[in-house]
């Protein structure tokens, strides 16, 4: 059951309650003040006509002399007050009745000559009120009676009561009608909620709604459009990561897929061709190569896993860092002939050695790749100011339009040299995101034909 | 006349392979590793039956070589390391003859590459190996110019030796090759068919039986 529904049904219910028990209660009301002023009616009426024709009938027929006389002077004294109504007994017997009812039956006669009260009965579908009281006239005793036919009051009373209810029950109609009309009014702002949230959720996350209310579900809806702004940006932010991610996994395959192929046919020349000693050696050297890059590659994917995490910084004595970097570099230098000359002006720095180190390796050996092969002098200057780690080469330079894109994992500005000297075509993606970690800048200074420095400035 | 292929592929220990597989199939293979190269290559000598091309390749990438290749009426096979679809479908739309992705198995390489040559109606039907001559447009077999009768099978079976000379080649690839399907457990047909080849064409020697592996017709 919808809210607007429930809440209609409930306020229905209750106006509904409420407009039957005031009406009830008037109309209970009003019918006893009409009765009770019909009831005094009769019994005025009946003390009025017991009254005068008691002293009549005692002044004319007191002391008449004959039972005839006296009774044609009673029957003559009622008369004269009597109406349709009246009916006077004696003994039981109507002496005069202007109706056709024994009241005697319904009314029990007090002996007392008091006054009398009104007893309602219904005779043949008629209601009729009665009142009676005795009264003596010459010493005998009569019973003088008013029959009033009250149906017409009580036809009153009950064309009053269906009014009461044609209208209670068109309040009730109208009530509702208005209850639902508003209720629908104050709830459509939550369908709207609704729907948008429904098309947010089917991924429709640019919605939002739209509502100027200035209650609650006005507040409620400019929360939500600012939640769905939260999401729209977390969702966004998490797709770009899936594909760069995808990307990345992409590269990583591709990469893999070269030495593997490789690797396969070597080892099926190997075991299935008849090959010749050199050809042996040859497939088997093949095999190595391949196999140490592969090595390479999953220590570099390794590394470059890690290393994205939260890293853990300490205090470092630059100089000790920078001997260690360079022994480490040592032999790659030398297989080249570069020649690598460290300056330091800088003692401690808040850094993680290992992951730094890592880095500086990286921007090392790929200072001397960019010397060909027959260049005599082979420079790399490593040099560290202030919180600026800077490695440089006069080597062959980056072109402009590669500058950007040589953080990008497997980007290789020269594919083929790349894989001859042994490049995973990770390692400056490794010195992106080992720099990130630590929330260092870098900068890359280029320019082809004239060499190329790589700076990496700690926060 | 040997079949002439052009091998473009940055790749040493890919190139060398593929070039040792193509020498021992009797293909005459010339390789670069670079694109520019190649196409500055052709320029001069452009007699080849069919090019294999890596996509991504230093100077000029495959899809660039593509165009030259088409110049000349040189069909290509794409060697690719490329597993999306995408590129796939675009070497094809351009007209490649076939392509062949990374890591590939040679055995299937030499078949395709001889599918390719027979489509393009280049295919040289003349396999040679000592003094036996076996022409697959004719289906005859001479061996020092003296006409030997083989039957159908041993004929294919031969042809499929032929096709992988130097390599080993197992018994059910033989049977798969020749008949085009798998016939599991049959392999023993395989050796009756070998045996009746080393009589009749005086192999015994050159077709060896590899342990385990399967057979082996060496030339070299």
């Amino acid at each position: 059951m919808k809210l607007y529904q429930r809440i209609t049904l409930l306020v229905s219910i209750v106006l509904t309650v409420v407009i039957l028990a005031v009406s009830l209660s008037l109309l209970l009301f009003a019918k006893n003040t009409i009765l009770s002023l019909s009831v005094e009616q009769v019994q005025r009426k009946q003390q009025t006509l017991r009254t005068s024709f008691s002293e009549m009938a005692n002044y004319y027929a007191a002391n008449s002399d004959s039972d005839a006389v006296h009774d044609s002077l009673v029957r003559y004294c009622f008369t004269r007050f009597a109406d349709q109504t009246s009916v006077l007994m004696r003994n039981g017997e109507a002496v005069v009745s202007g109706v056709t009812v024994d009241p005697s039956v319904y009314v029990q006669q007090s002996d007392d000559y008091g006054e009398a009260e009104p007893v309602a009965v219904t005779v043949q579908g008629r209601r009729l009120l009665i009142a009676g009281s005795s009264t003596s006239v010459g010493g005998k005793s009569y019973d003088v009676y008013v029959v009033e036919d009250v149906s017409d009051v009580y036809d009153r009373i009950s064309r009053m009561a269906w009014i009461f209810a044609g209208v209670s029950l068109g309040s009730i109609v109208l009530g509702a009608v208005i209850v639902t009309l508003l209720v629908r009014r104050s709830t459509r702002p939550i369908t709207k909620l609704s729907d948008a949230a429904k098309e947010i959720a089917d991924g429709a996350y640019e919605k939002r709604v739209m509502i100027r209310t200035k209650d609650e579900i006005g507040t409620l809806g400019k929360d939500f459009n600012r939640m769905a702004d939260a999401v729209e940006t977390k969702i966004s932010e998490l797709s770009e990561r899936n594909e760069r991610q995808r990307l990345f996994i992409g590269g990583v395959t591709h990469e893999f897929k070269t030495p593997m192929t490789g690797l396969i046919l070597h080892a099926g020349l190997l075991r299935r061709a008849n090959l010749s000693e050199d050809e042996r050696d040859a497939s088997l050297a093949h095999i190595e190569t391949q196999t140490q890059w592969l090595e390479r590659l999953t220590q570099n994917l390794l590394k470059l896993t890690t290393s994205d995490e939260e890293i853990e910084l300490q205090s470092v004595n630059i100089p000790e860092l920078l001997d260690a970097v360079k022994e480490g570099v040592e032999p790659k230098l030398n297989e080249r002939g570069a020649a690598l000359s460290v300056q330091c002006e800088t003692d401690t720095l808040v850094l993680n050695p290992d992951l730094m180190r890592s880095l500086l390796n990286n921007l090392i050996v790929n200072a001397a790749n960019a010397y060909d092969a027959d260049a005599p002098e082979k420079p790399i200057l490593l040099t560290v100011t202030g919180k600026t780690f800077s490695v440089s080469d006069r080597g062959r330079g980056i072109p402009k339009e590669a500058i950007d894109r040589i953080f990008e994992p497997f980007f290789r500005v020269d594919k083929s040299r790349s894989k001859k000297q042994g490049g995973s075509g990770l390692g400056l993606a490794l010195v992106k995101t080992i720099a990130d970690a630590h929330g260092a800048t870098i900068t890359v200074d280029s320019e082809p034909g004239k060499g190329t420095t790589v700076s990496v400035t700690l926060p | 006349m040997k079949n002439r292929i052009l091998v473009v592929e940055d790749d040493a220990a890919i190139r060398d392979a593929v070039l040792l597989n193509l020498q021992f199939a009797d293909y005459d293979a010339v390789a670069f590793d670079d694109g520019r190269k190649a196409a500055d290559a052709l320029e001069d000598d452009h007699a080849f039956d069919l090019a294999l091309l890596d996509i991504m390749l230093p100077g000029m990438d495959g899809f660039e070589l593509f165009g030259i290749m088409e110049r000349f009426g040189i069909p290509v096979i794409y060697m690719t390391a490329k597993t999306d679809s995408a590129s796939e479908i675009k070497g094809l739309r351009d007209g490649a003859e076939d392509y062949i992705v990374k890591p590939f198995d040679p055995l299937t390489l030499m078949v395709r590459i001889e599918k390719v040559l027979k489509r393009v109606g280049k295919w040289n039907a003349v396999y040679r190996v000592k003094d036996i001559v076996v022409n697959t447009e004719t289906h005859t077999v001479t061996k020092g110019g003296e006409s030997i009768e083989l039957q159908p099978l041993e004929f294919d079976v031969l042809v499929a030796l032929l096709r992988h000379k130097n390599m080993t080649v197992s018994r059910e690839r033989l049977l798969n090759e020749v008949w085009g399907f798998d016939y599991l457990g049959e392999t023993r047909m395989v050796d009756v068919k070998i045996s009746a080849l080393r009589k009749k064409l005086d192999l015994e020697d050159a077709i060896r039986s590899i342990h385990k592996l399967g057979y082996r017709l060496e030339d070299r």
